[in-house]
Order: C-alpha cells, then sequence, then structure tokens
C-alpha cells in the first residue's frame, strides 16, 4: 500500500510537472499582454511614468527662442528663393555637399543604432576622425543572436541621417530632384556596405519601404570617391527586395543611412568625408531595373 | 492602359460633367460630381509609383468630403425650405454650407491645401485633366446659386489670390507652380461671382486656355521642374520663345488675354464699391506675376549650363501632336481685341 501510495502520489506529481499546453491560447496570458515580458535589448521598466518627466523652464525658454528664430528664417527665406538661396543658385547647381563632418554639431545629425536594440551584442560607435575632419564609425560586429526564441539571424550596424526639421518640429525634406547621383567620400576596411535612402511616405504599409544599394569600400589608406546614381536604387521594405520595383523620387529625401549586416564577426570601421550629391550630365537612365508586369494579360 | 478602359473612364468624367451641367436638382449635380472624382482616379493612379496613389487617395478623401458637405447642404436646404432645385436655394446655412463646399472641391483656398500635393504626384496630362475640366461641374453650380453671403466670397476670393500668389514664389516643381496659379486664378472667379456671374465664366475659360497652353508645352518639353524647363531651348526653340508671352498672360499683362478678366474684374468691382477689394487683388496678383517672370526668365532668357552633348532635339521630327498646343498658345495670346465679342458671347 505505502508503493501504492507514492505511486499515486507521484504520479500526481508528475501530472503536475507536465509542460503547459503548446496549443495556442484563445486569449493570451495576462503577462504578455500587460507585458511583463522584456524583450532582450528594451531598457528595464522600472520608473513610473510621471517619474520620467523632466521638466526645466530654461529649456522650454530656449525651445521657444529656437523655434520663432526658425520660423522668422522661414519668413525672410521664402523671398529669397527656393530653399532659402536665388534660384540662380537653383538652376546652376551641379553638386551639392549635403553632409561635411567638419565638428561636433555635424555629428548632431546623426543617430547610430545596433542590434544591441533587439538584445544583440554589436556595438557601434559615432566619432570625429583625426582633425575633426571626418566623422569614423566603427564597433564590433557580432552575429550571435539574441536569446528570446524567435530571431534567427543578428548582427547589424547602421548609421542615418536625422530628418530635417522645420520649426516647431515640422518634417522637412530634402530636394534632390535637380541631381541624379550620389557621390561620398569614404575610407572603410573593405566590407560591404548598403546605403538606405528613405523617401517620404504616406501610408502606415510604406512605413519601412527604403531604396538601397550596395557600397563596397576598399580597405586601403587611400580615399575612396564612390558614385552611385539614383536610378540604381531599388526598393525594399524591411530588409526585403520587393517585386514591384519603381525609381526613388527625389524631391521629398527623408534621411539616408550606412547598414553593415554582412555576417562577419569582428571589428569595422568606416571612415566618411562628406555625402554630396551630384548631376552627372552623361547619366540618362531613368531606373536600372525592368518594371515589367509579372503575369501579363494575354 | 487597357483603350477601353481608357475610354470607359475618360467618358464617365464627360458623362459626370454633363450631368451636372444638365441637371436642376440636387440629387443629381451631386451624382454628376461623384461619377467625375470616381471616374478620374483610375486615372490619377495609372502611373504605379506609391506617390502616384497617394495624390490619388488625397484628392478622392477631399472630394468625397465635398461632396458629402454638398449633399448635406441640399438635403438641409430641402429641409428647411422644401425645395431641391438648385435655383432655389434660399436659407443661408444651406447655402454656405454648399459655397464651402464646392470651395473644397475645386481648391480656393483657406480649402486648397490638397491641390499642389495631389497636382505633384499625378504625371502632367491627369494633371491638365484636373486643372481644367474638373473645375467645370463645380463652376457650373456655383454659377446657379445666388450667395446670400457675399463676405464669404470676397473672403475665399482674396484669401486664394493671397495664398495663390504667396504659395507659389518658392517652389521649383512645374507642377506646384501651376496648382498655385490655379488657386490665385480661381479666387479671381470667385471674387466676381456674386456680381456678374458671367465675368467669372469668362475668367474660366480664359484659365482654362492659358493652362492648357502651359501643361501642353510641359508636356511636349517633357519638363517637371524648372532645371528641365530651361534645357527647353534645344528642344523646342519656337514654344521657347512664346512661352514668356503665355506665363505673362497668366500673370494678367496686357495685350494678352489674361489681361481681359482681369481687367473686367477690377472694373466691376469698383463700380459695386468694392475699391479696396480690387486693389487688394491687383497687388497679390503682382506676387503670381513674379513666380511667372522667374519661370521665363528661367526657361528663354538665360541658356542654362545643362549643356546637350548629343544632337539637340529640334533636328529630329516630333512624333507629338502639336495642334492642341498651337490652338491653345494663339489662343491664349491674342484674345485680347475680342473682348466685346466675348462679352456678348457670354451675356446671352
Amino acid at each position: 500500500t505505502k508503493n501504492s501510495g507514492t505511486q499515486l502520489l507521484s504520479s500526481i506529481l508528475h501530472h503536475q510537472l507536465l509542460l503547459p499546453s503548446i496549443t495556442p491560447l484563445a486569449v493570451p496570458k495576462r503577462a504578455v499582454i500587460q507585458g511583463e515580458y522584456r524583450r532582450p535589448g528594451q531598457p528595464k521598466k522600472d520608473k513610473f511614468p510621471w517619474q520620467n518627466i523632466n521638466f526645466s523652464f530654461s529649456k522650454g525658454l530656449e525651445g521657444i527662442k529656437k523655434h520663432f528664430t526658425l520660423l522668422k528664417k522661414e519668413f525672410t527665406d521664402h523671398w529669397v528663393g527656393p530653399e532659402g538661396r536665388p534660384i540662380v543658385e537653383h538652376m546652376l547647381e551641379q553638386n551639392r555637399v549635403v553632409w561635411e563632418f567638419r565638428g561636433p554639431e555635424s555629428l548632431e545629425e546623426w543617430t547610430v543604432s545596433s542590434d544591441h536594440e533587439i538584445g544583440g551584442h554589436s556595438e557601434v560607435y559615432l566619432k570625429l576622425g583625426k582633425n575633426d575632419n571626418t566623422c569614423f564609425l566603427y564597433g564590433t560586429l557580432s552575429s550571435t543572436p539574441p536569446r528570446d526564441g524567435e530571431t534567427r539571424y543578428s548582427g547589424y550596424c547602421t548609421m542615418r541621417s536625422k530628418q530635417p526639421l522645420a520649426s516647431f518640429d515640422r518634417k522637412k525634406h530634402h530636394d534632390w530632384s535637380s541631381f541624379n547621383t550620389l557621390h561620398l567620400r569614404v575610407r572603410g576596411d573593405g566590407r560591404p556596405w548598403m546605403i538606405n535612402i528613405v523617401a517620404e511616405t504616406y501610408f502606415f504599409h510604406q512605413k519601412d519601404d527604403i531604396y538601397s544599394y550596395f557600397l563596397y569600400t576598399r580597405g586601403g589608406p587611400y580615399w575612396q570617391d564612390v558614385k552611385i546614381p539614383f536610378s540604381k536604387f531599388f526598393l525594399t521594405h524591411r530588409g526585403r527586395i520587393q517585386d514591384d520595383q519603381h525609381p526613388l523620387w527625389l524631391d521629398k529625401v527623408n534621411t539616408i543611412g550606412f547598414t553593415l549586416g554582412d555576417k562577419a564577426d569582428g571589428p569595422f570601421q568606416l571612415e566618411i568625408d562628406f555625402i554630396g550629391v551630384c548631376k552627372d550630365y552623361a547619366h540618362t537612365e531613368e531606373f536600372a531595373y525592368e518594371a515589367y508586369k509579372r503575369n501579363p494579360e494575354v | 492602359m487597357n483603350p477601353y478602359i481608357l475610354m470607359t473612364l475618360l467618358f464617365g468624367l464627360g458623362l459626370g460633367t454633363t450631368i451636372t451641367f444638365a441637371s436642376s436638382h440636387w440629387l443629381l449635380a451631386w451624382m454628376g460630381l461623384e461619377l467625375n472624382t470616381l471616374a478620374i482616379i483610375p486615372l490619377m493612379a495609372q502611373l504605379h509609383h506609391p506617390r502616384a496613389v497617394e495624390a490619388t487617395t488625397k484628392y478622392f478623401l477631399t472630394q468625397a468630403a465635398a461632396a458629402a458637405t454638398l449633399l448635406f447642404g441640399s438635403i438641409t436646404n430641402a429641409w428647411l425650405t422644401g425645395q431641391w432645385e438648385i435655383q432655389q436655394l434660399s436659407h443661408p446655412l444651406p447655402t454656405t454650407m454648399i459655397t464651402l463646399a464646392l470651395a473644397l472641391k475645386i481648391g480656393l483656398a483657406p480649402l486648397h491645401a490638397w491641390l499642389p500635393e495631389v497636382l505633384q504626384g499625378l504625371d502632367l496630362t491627369t494633371g491638365f485633366i484636373l486643372s481644367t475640366w474638373q473645375k467645370l461641374a463645380p463652376f457650373a453650380l456655383l454659377l446657379q446659386i445666388q450667395p446670400t453671403n457675399s463676405n464669404l466670397l470676397i473672403f475665399l476670393g482674396l484669401a486664394s489670390t493671397l495664398i495663390g500668389g504667396w504659395g507659389g514664389l518658392n517652389q521649383t516643381q512645374l507642377r506646384k507652380i501651376l496648382a498655385y496659379s490655379s488657386i490665385a486664378h480661381l479666387g479671381w472667379m470667385i471674387l466676381v461671382l456674386q456680381f456678374s456671374p458671367q465675368l467669372t465664366l469668362l475668367t474660366l475659360m480664359t484659365y482654362f486656355l492659358m493652362t492648357a497652353s502651359a501643361f501642353l508645352i510641359f508636356k511636349i518639353n517633357n519638363s517637371t521642374n524648372i532645371n528641365t524647363l530651361a534645357t527647353s531651348w534645344a528642344k523646342t526653340p519656337a514654344l521657347t520663345t512664346l512661352m514668356p508671352l503665355i506665363l505673362l498672360s497668366l500673370g494678367g499683362l496686357p495685350p494678352l488675354t489674361g489681361f481681359m478678366p482681369k481687367w473686367l474684374i477690377l472694373q466691376e468691382l469698383t463700380k459695386q464699391d468694392l475699391a479696396p477689394t480690387a486693389t487688394l487683388a491687383a497687388l497679390t496678383a503682382l506676387l503670381s506675376l513674379y513666380f511667372y517672370l522667374r519661370l521665363s526668365y528661367a526657361m528663354t532668357l538665360t541658356i542654362s549650363s545643362n549643356t546637350l552633348t548629343a544632337t539637340t532635339p529640334w533636328r529630329f521630327t516630333s512624333t507629338q501632336t502639336t495642334l492642341p498646343v498651337a490652338t491653345t498658345t494663339s489662343l491664349s495670346l491674342w484674345l485680347l481685341p475680342l473682348t466685346p465679342a466675348m462679352m456678348a458671347i457670354l451675356t446671352i
């Protein structure tokens, strides 16, 4: 009887040790809905929402001054010409340097991120290069995926320009419609980078539409001038190349970015002297990829 | 596009406007307007670029809102006065609602914000149809309602001329320039609507001629911004010399056609004791003139640095049809001496 008693007890205990049901739940558990699971890479939420407010009167006054100055500048620029420059300059323009890294304030326009945000182990840093003349993006790539049970691949680092803002934080766009080529002066380490351009979108589904192309860097101590026509940029959405391709319209460009994701673990560096746009008269191609119908009607 | 579909859509466009023209009941007029909107939507989205789809969506939303407001206004009028006739719109509340709905339909300030973005997303042909044909039906309705609120119409008119002039000053994209010029011209039309509807019709017709010639010339040169326009000397030298005159006509300078409506409107406004309004309208027309002059400066008065390294295109024979350009260009330049004839035609 003792044996049968322990057997009964062990069977009850074993029943309790059974794994929870793996059938999908009709209603998710309270913990999932109410966010008790913290994804790797997300910051810890241990402060109450009201403790996140930092009210500062002087910062508010500075902000008001900054925005009204920008507003006044917009009004006065409107009288001068498009984008605050006379029309003659707009017509004669063939090259324009958009981002030049000549001081610490130029780094304010860029933001870096890596897969650390999703729990990976890459690191990326941005600083000014020698003599404050270039920007230096460096770090370590690690393609170990984060252990959250659903990410399979990882290992990317990126540097992206911030969206230009007008007064009162309204979105402004880069108007590159008089140019057709992207011109960069970089010094890399031999790794293949991707250049991502984000244009202005309207619908929610187009939020992650990015036009990409590749930047193959040479490793040498010499600078590399890279000219990529905008007609070569292909459309991707959330990293996947789309079947329905269309050319990038240059009249409302939001941001440009550089991404490294070449599955090679280890340190990397990229030095950028300037990023500009230019007009190449010999380049007459409108779009490099065929946009034919995949299922044409007979 | 499949030619049968294209034919159906263009037929739908024509049918919608014709229904609105021929209607005396508000519901039929609303139906014509909706038919117009729906027929042009596929034409706008045929260029399968996200910006074209964005323009189509914005156009649809604004036009649907305007049509709904129009329907609401006409039903309110039917409820308050029992009348469904378009010309029997007597209560001030539905009249104001309908006027504002029609202002949103055509793009008068302050309900103009959709027009530049929508025109920018379209190709030149569809933009042309939107700027000209789609204005006919709402104007047919505007001309028939007797507006009781004169201040509203003067406000709409002055705001449109001002915003059309101010907004177009900084643009380098030709379609946006034409959108702001459209807003300014519509302002002039609305200013004189309550005093002399015939002048509104005259302004509308001359505006159609001038905008048609502008759009067609841009289409021939295949240019959508000022820098591309600056190379038109190599493609069509004759049109390059005529374009400044067309732009000055759009700006309303004598002895070109564009002066005719502006002169008659200023005369009518002065006769109605609205001299300050007339002065303000004339001054804001100077803003529009500035950006027309800038276009003609870029196109004709300067040789741009965009050198063409190949044989200049004007040496080749072109396959483009030139009759519409020729007709509209000539009419938009030489109609001023025929002013008494135009007045007589429209008064009947």
